[in-house]
């Protein structure tokens, strides 16, 4: 099909249209190559609009670009080396290698476009993943071999427990770990790249980039070559496999950047019309099966904090646990910034977590929404004017809320504070202690940024001793 | 935003009726304030004469060593009696708060035991609360008690120091220094102390029958005063208290309400937008 050859005869922006000859138009989501000032072009077919036009989105920038520009028909999709080859590189939307130590020897070579597997394939297995994050551990505990997604608007934090995730699991975990960055900060590839070095995890992570310095081909489709190279291992090499996105959101925002050009009626608030579809070809993907699991961690921007937003409920119903990151929380300096009362998991049952682990979690729960009940009535007429238990309940859900908070690895350079790792039963027993009134005499400063319960403990003598001096 | 914009204007509505009624409690505890401010006042007088009249028949008394007077009479202690004179309702800012804590403070450092004879349901609530013995309860003192509703507590009290059931009887009331200051005490009221009376101030009245006889007279009177005082005391502290608390709490909530409004403006702006970008673009894309 190599000899298969079209012309350019429009552009658009980002979206170009091609003519091929009409008995040999090239197949929806087929790869088109073009040179472009001695650069390799990749064009994939979206739609065929009439006249032998075939209209494609480019996955890279169109500059210089003109009419009449001979295309070649690659005859199959965008293809990604995938394998053991990949571990330790830095690749493209495309497969190419982007971190300077030459090509990429893969013996094989997937299409990004791919069907999700059967149902019959599909497992859940009910393992509970720790993170050595508190709050995540108690109120969202996280299930191996499946989806989480962090929830929140601009600089909230969202990226920074992504990274304290890769560090606190892909550091453990034995297998295979894929980092997909799309549409983000093209200085965070660059941190991740040198922070894997120095953990010494790159030898077994992939790394796919497609930041916002890319065009919206490039961005719409990054996610699945990150998650083609994630399928490989889980298929082939029945592995159990890490895949982390940031930002699924944007992946959402490319494909609603290039919907208008491809000529789609905007759908509410701008989206496209096909957002749903778009999304489920990503997620339905993202699943674990009898031959192995993808465990995925996934940032989600939500515009504006406005969580009504059609991109965003469309995600939340793909994911098994849902972690809100909210403003408020960080305006008052709680990190991470996690909102435990719109924050869920799946597998918040007492049959996998444990009796003790549900009922703390869901007495915090119960503790921190009367505070949030009563907090008009503070607002309005002082906290005296609470009845004594209620007031009680006040002083806990503060120290709960403070309690929360945890210092992260990641950022120990913006804090000074060194992170902390907890594990799940000291994390129960910290919680359940402050709801038994353990602590009711410590002040709820001495919770702030601290590990376990004993730190705060500590911290809350050493807080006394210095009052007396 | 609709959902949004539902929850901002449901949370204005119920805020301002909050207002709404605080106002009218403010208002309603400013009248009962000026009235109950009067009546401290009016009993200030009488509070005056009848303790120098004191001072000066204890002054006669101490000549006569050997003679007691039972509402004088020091003993050591062994139980306290506390009379608690509290209000009857919150919603008055930190009073409450204050006089149960000193209280509080008072029965925890007193050696001995303690029992409360609670005036007012939010002392009684305190008391039971902290397992102190509770003696008696007096409630529903109203907002303008005369002399005869304030008896049963000082004959009872009266009665309990001479049957020696108490060794003591302490006073624990709000007293209103003006409309934004009232500051929880706790004095002694049995056994009277009266005041030490300036060397040749002695008016050298001359007593009929006798001097002590007068004494012993007057001194259930004087404890009868003390304890109507401390009430009205207590109930102009609690208007006034009320007054500044729901004012307080008005602006509050009009402040609150302020802030919902400028998030529900916000919100509605924002929905109007995206509701015309969303027609705009549908009908530019129908054009093409």
């Amino acid at each position: 099909m190599a000899d298969n050859k079209g012309k350019v005869v429009q552009v658009i922006g980002t979206v170009v249209d091609v003519e091929f000859p009409s008995e040999s138009m090239p197949e929806i989501y087929t790869a088109l190559h073009l040179e472009l000032g001695g650069e390799l072009l990749v064009l994939e077919v979206e739609q065929h609009v009439g006249n032998n036009w075939a209209r494609c989105l480019a996955l890279g920038p169109t500059d210089g670009l003109g009419r009449g520009v001979e295309v070649t028909d690659t005859g199959g999709a965008v293809a990604v080396p995938v394998g053991q080859a990949t571990l330790g590189r830095l690749f493209d939307v495309t497969g190419r290698a982007i971190d300077g130590l030459g090509p990429v020897d893969a013996e094989e070579s997937w299409p990004i476009h791919r069907p999700p597997p059967p149902f019959e394939d599909l497992t859940g297995t009910t393992e509970v993943l720790e993170t050595g994050i508190k709050v995540f551990d108690l109120i969202t505990p996280f299930q191996k071999g499946g989806k989480v997604g962090a929830y929140g608007g601009a600089g909230v934090g969202k990226t920074v427990i992504i990274t304290e995730l890769i560090r606190n699991i892909a550091r453990e975990h034995s297998g295979v770990s894929v980092f997909a960055g799309v549409g983000e900060r093209s200085r965070e590839g660059n941190d991740l790249w040198n922070e894997m070095q120095e953990y010494g995890v790159l030898s077994s992570t992939v790394l796919v980039f497609g930041q916002m310095n890319e065009p919206p081909g490039t961005r719409a489709r990054i996610g699945l070559t990150g998650l083609t190279m994630a399928e490989y291992f889980r298929d082939v090499e029945k592995q159990d496999v890490l895949l982390f996105i940031d930002n699924v959101y944007r992946y959402i925002l490319a494909g609603m950047e290039v919907s208008g050009l491809l000529g789609r009626m905007p759908s509410a608030v701008g989206y496209q019309p096909t957002l749903s579809t778009e999304l489920g070809d990503l997620q339905e993907r993202i699943t674990s099966t009898v031959n192995g699991s993808i465990t995925s961690f996934q940032a989600v921007y939500v515009p504006a904090d406005d969580y009504t937003d059609p991109g965003i409920v469309t995600t939340f119903g793909h994911l098994d646990a849902n972690i809100s990151l909210e403003r408020s929380m960080t305006e008052q300096g709680l990190y991470p910034a996690v909102d435990p009362l719109a924050s869920n998991s799946r597998i918040l049952q007492p049959q996998i977590v444990g009796e003790e682990h549900y009922e703390t979690a869901r007495e915090v729960q119960r503790v921190l929404q009367r505070y949030r009940d009563l907090q008009d009535v503070i607002a309005i007429l002082g906290i005296e004017e609470l009845s004594d238990e209620d007031r009680l309940s006040v002083a806990r859900a503060r120290k709960i809320q403070r309690f929360l908070t945890q210092p992260m690895f990641v950022a120990e350079v913006f804090t000074g504070i060194p992170g902390k790792y907890v594990p799940v039963a000291e994390t129960v027993r910290g919680f359940r202690e402050i709801l038994d009134g353990k602590y009711d005499d410590l002040p709820e400063q001495a919770f702030y940024m601290t590990g376990t319960i004993d730190e705060a403990r500590e911290q809350g003598e050493k807080m006394a001793a210095e009052a007396a001096a | 935003m609709p959902a949004n914009m539902r929850t901002l204007r449901r949370r204005i509505r119920s805020v301002s009726n909050t207002a709404k009624i605080t106002k009218a409690m403010q208002l309603i505890a400013a009248s009962k304030m000026r009235r109950a401010q009067q009546m401290v006042i009016a009993g200030r007088p009488y509070s005056e004469r009848i303790q120098g009249l004191l001072a000066d028949l204890a002054a006669v008394h101490e000549q006569e060593e050997d003679v007691v007077v039972r509402l004088l009479e020091v003993r050591p202690v062994q139980t306290t009696g506390l009379v608690l004179v509290t209000p009857d309702r919150g919603l008055c800012g930190a009073l409450v708060g204050n006089i149960n804590r000193a209280a509080g403070v008072a029965i925890r450092d007193c050696d001995g035991e303690v029992v409360v004879i609670a005036v007012g349901r939010k002392g009684r609530d305190f008391i039971v609360r902290s397992g102190t013995d509770l003696k008696a309860v007096f409630e529903d003192i109203g907002d303008r008690p005369s002399l005869e509703d304030t008896r049963p507590i000082s004959s009872l009290v009266i009665r309990e120091f001479q049957e020696r059931g108490v060794d003591r009887v302490w006073l624990g009331y709000s007293r209103f220094v003006n409309t934004a200051v009232q500051r929880p005490e706790i004095a002694t009221l049995i056994p009277v102390a009266p005041a030490e009376l300036e060397p040749g101030k002695r008016v050298g009245y001359i007593y009929e029958p006798h001097a002590v006889a007068v004494l012993e007279e007057l001194l259930p009177r004087y404890v009868e005063m003390e304890v109507y005082h401390a009430i009205l005391e207590s109930i102009a502290s609690e208007h006034s208290a009320r007054m500044v608390a729901m004012k307080n709490a008005t602006d509050a909530a009009n402040d609150l309400i302020g802030e919902l409004q400028l998030a529900l403006n916000k919100a509605r702006q924002e929905s109007i937008t995206s509701e015309i970008l969303d027609i705009m673009g549908g009908v530019a894309a129908v054009e093409r």
